[in-house]
């Protein structure tokens, strides 16, 4: 249990002087030629991360340009806003469920990717847009259409190839293959896998030991 | 009388001057009201009112289940999401009896340390602002900003992490994580020395902060203050030390103690954790285990409270999704557990009744408790060093009225 520092009473030439506070100052006057770390907003963009919890989107299958929807009803279960409605009706001869109506509540959201980690056909997701703020309530209530056309918008933004993109949430980095449904089996980078998955890094030894604790 | 001239006029007639402080001030740090009564500027009477952000945490989490109501967790203490996701599911484990993994452990332990670094940062910039030092302000949110841009790589998110999940956490770090991680940890150190070379020995900030708001180290445990409101006024309590939980006991680490326990005690407690956790990160980088990251005991995301008639054959399983019958987790009983956040102990009391979902859930916040020991720091003081009371005891009011 180590005890913190106090500071030591400054002697009379320190508080004639003004020492502490040149100090200060001569900090200050050394970042005044050291790069800008502010980030000029609306022209320079902030490169954003691959799996970040942005706007809500349905993933449009490449080849029906439908969605991969199969009315599990997984995604609705586990929210914990309940901000997702679906509604099907059952195919009477094919026996499979048909997505009537699909809804997003945005401004219900907490974004906290459940329905992304439980969806067994990665139909729903959240994509890397984070520019929709809107005046109005109606244009950030979802419908299935708008869904869709926020994954060609994400696509059109990003650049991303549909038939490569994994979302982490998907196919969680480091999760155990066999416990994962089929369609969530993507081919994923070496790293995501538990046998690649990241190691730790040895320090200098000189860093690794030893409390940092009263350094000044 | 000949001592009329010493007293203040209001005094003498009897008439306290009654000073609404807040909601909006904005260095009460969110919507903390204070009720002060002053005789001049001397503070005679402070009553905190509390409540102007309750969300209902409480209540709402006894309609979900015990994974849904992690991501409300985010937001108590808005400004360090990473160790409250951490407490909530300690505590669900616990109740639940699963043990996570240990490279689970590791990497929680790692975020935990991350965002007491982020919280620490943010209390520094916003206690120096209000006592007037503006220069550090921006300097902390530089460092701020790195750690919240490793959340969002790490779980995609920034503020709102929601990165436990019940057995374990639901991504595994990545390789560059790591080494960013690693490179913010070599630069840090430095980063710390900018800051104390700025307010450490100015004469503005120890004649605001010495001397003031002195708590003895009784008055600070009848008090309830635990974290390093508590350690300022050299009180050794921590719980990763005392009752550790996640990898804190493999780890080596000291707990910063002050001895006056006045305003600068509780900063310089503050400033050694940033060191502290600075050496914590690192041990966790370089002892980092192989392993999974989700323990097999671990419930489906989906915690459906239903009872599933569907019981798993070990013989079966390889190969197969596993099924488990979920109601069997769901044990009866409550449970305690507390967790060392930011700003103190934060802890969470369940009451199972067998349903998966919780009957009640009872959060112990720091930052309320906190805010009941602003009387004994006020009163007899001076106005002006309310705020630097409140600042010094690291209050958040989402945790505060939750």
């Amino acid at each position: 249990m180590a005890q913190v520092t106090r500071f030591k009473q400054r002697g009379w030439i320190g508080t004639i002087l003004l020492l502490e506070i040149a100090k200060g100052m001569a900090l200050t006057l050394k970042k005044l030629f050291s790069r800008s770390v502010t980030r000029q907003y609306p022209v320079e963009r902030p490169s954003i991360a691959l799996g970040f919890r942005g706007q809500h989107a349905l993933v449009r299958n490449p080849d029906t340009g439908e969605s991969l929807c199969v009315a599990c009803m997984r995604c609705a279960t586990v929210c914990p806003s309940k901000c997702i409605h679906i509604t099907y009706h059952q195919d009477p001869e094919t026996r499979k469920r048909i997505v009537d109506t699909y809804e997003i509540e945005a401004l219900r959201c907490i974004y906290c990717g459940y329905c992304e980690e439980v969806c067994p056909v990665n139909a729903v997701v959240l994509t890397e847009v984070y520019e929709y703020a809107s005046y109005d309530r109606p244009s950030v209530y979802y419908d299935k259409d708008r869904l869709l056309s926020n994954w060609d918008r994400f696509l059109g933004e990003s650049g991303r190839d549909p038939k490569t993109y994994v979302n982490p949430f998907w196919r969680p980095r480091g999760a155990d293959e066999r416990t994962l449904p089929a369609k969530k089996r993507l081919p994923v980078p070496e790293e995501w896998t538990l046998e690649g998955q990241a190691k730790g890094i040895p320090l200098p030894v000189a860093a690794s030991h030893g409390s940092h604790g009263g350094a000044h | 009388m000949d001592t009329t001239r010493m007293k203040p006029v209001l005094e003498e007639e009897g008439e306290l001057f009654t000073l609404q402080m807040g909601p909006q001030h904005p260095a009460t740090h969110g919507v903390l009201k204070l009720d002060l009564e002053l005789d001049g500027e001397t503070v005679v009477r402070c009553r905190p009112v509390v409540g102007f952000l309750h969300r209902g945490v409480e209540k709402l989490a006894e309609n979900m289940t015990y994974a849904q109501s992690m991501p409300l967790t985010d937001r108590l203490d808005y400004i360090s999401a990473m160790a409250n996701n951490v407490g909530h599911t300690v505590a669900v484990e616990t109740l639940l009896g699963i043990e996570p993994p240990i490279r689970a452990k590791y990497i929680r332990t790692m975020v935990c340390e991350m965002s007491r670094i982020s919280s620490h940062l943010l209390w520094l910039a916003t206690h120096a602002l209000d006592i007037g030092a503006m220069t550090v302000f921006l300097y902390c949110f530089r460092e701020r900003e790195w750690i919240l841009d490793l959340f969002e790589e790490l779980c995609g998110a920034r503020l709102t992490t929601s990165y436990t999940r019940i057995g374990g956490v639901r991504q595994d770090v990545t390789g560059h994580f790591l080494e960013s991680l690693l490179r913010f940890t070599d630069e840090f150190p430095e980063k710390v020395h900018e800051y104390e070379t700025l307010i450490d020995t100015n004469r503005i900030w120890l004649d605001r902060t010495q001397g003031i708001g002195v708590l003895t180290a009784e008055e600070a445990v009848q008090l309830g203050l635990t974290g390093p409101s508590l350690r300022g006024s050299g009180v050794d309590y921590d719980i990763r030390k005392h009752r550790p939980y996640d990898a804190y006991p493999y780890l080596d680490f000291q707990v910063p103690l002050g001895t006056h326990g006045d305003v600068y005690d509780r900063y310089r407690c503050r400033m050694e954790e940033f060191h502290q956790s600075n050496h914590l990160i690192r041990q966790c980088i370089e002892k980092l285990p192989s392993g999974p990251i989700l323990s097999e005991d671990a419930p489906d995301l989906v915690m459906d409270p239903r009872p599933k008639c569907v019981t798993a054959d070990a013989s079966l399983s390889a190969g197969l999704i596993k099924i488990i019958e979920e109601r069997k987790h769901f044990m009866e009983g409550d449970v305690y557990v507390s967790t060392e956040v930011p700003k103190g102990e934060l802890g969470f009391y369940f009451v199972s009744d067998g349903r998966g979902i919780p009957m009640r859930m009872h959060i112990r916040s720091p930052s309320y408790i906190h805010i009941g020991s602003l009387p004994a720091l006020c009163e007899g003081g001076m106005i002006s060093d309310v705020i630097a009371n409140i600042g010094s005891l690291d209050v958040v009011l989402g945790e505060c009225d939750r």
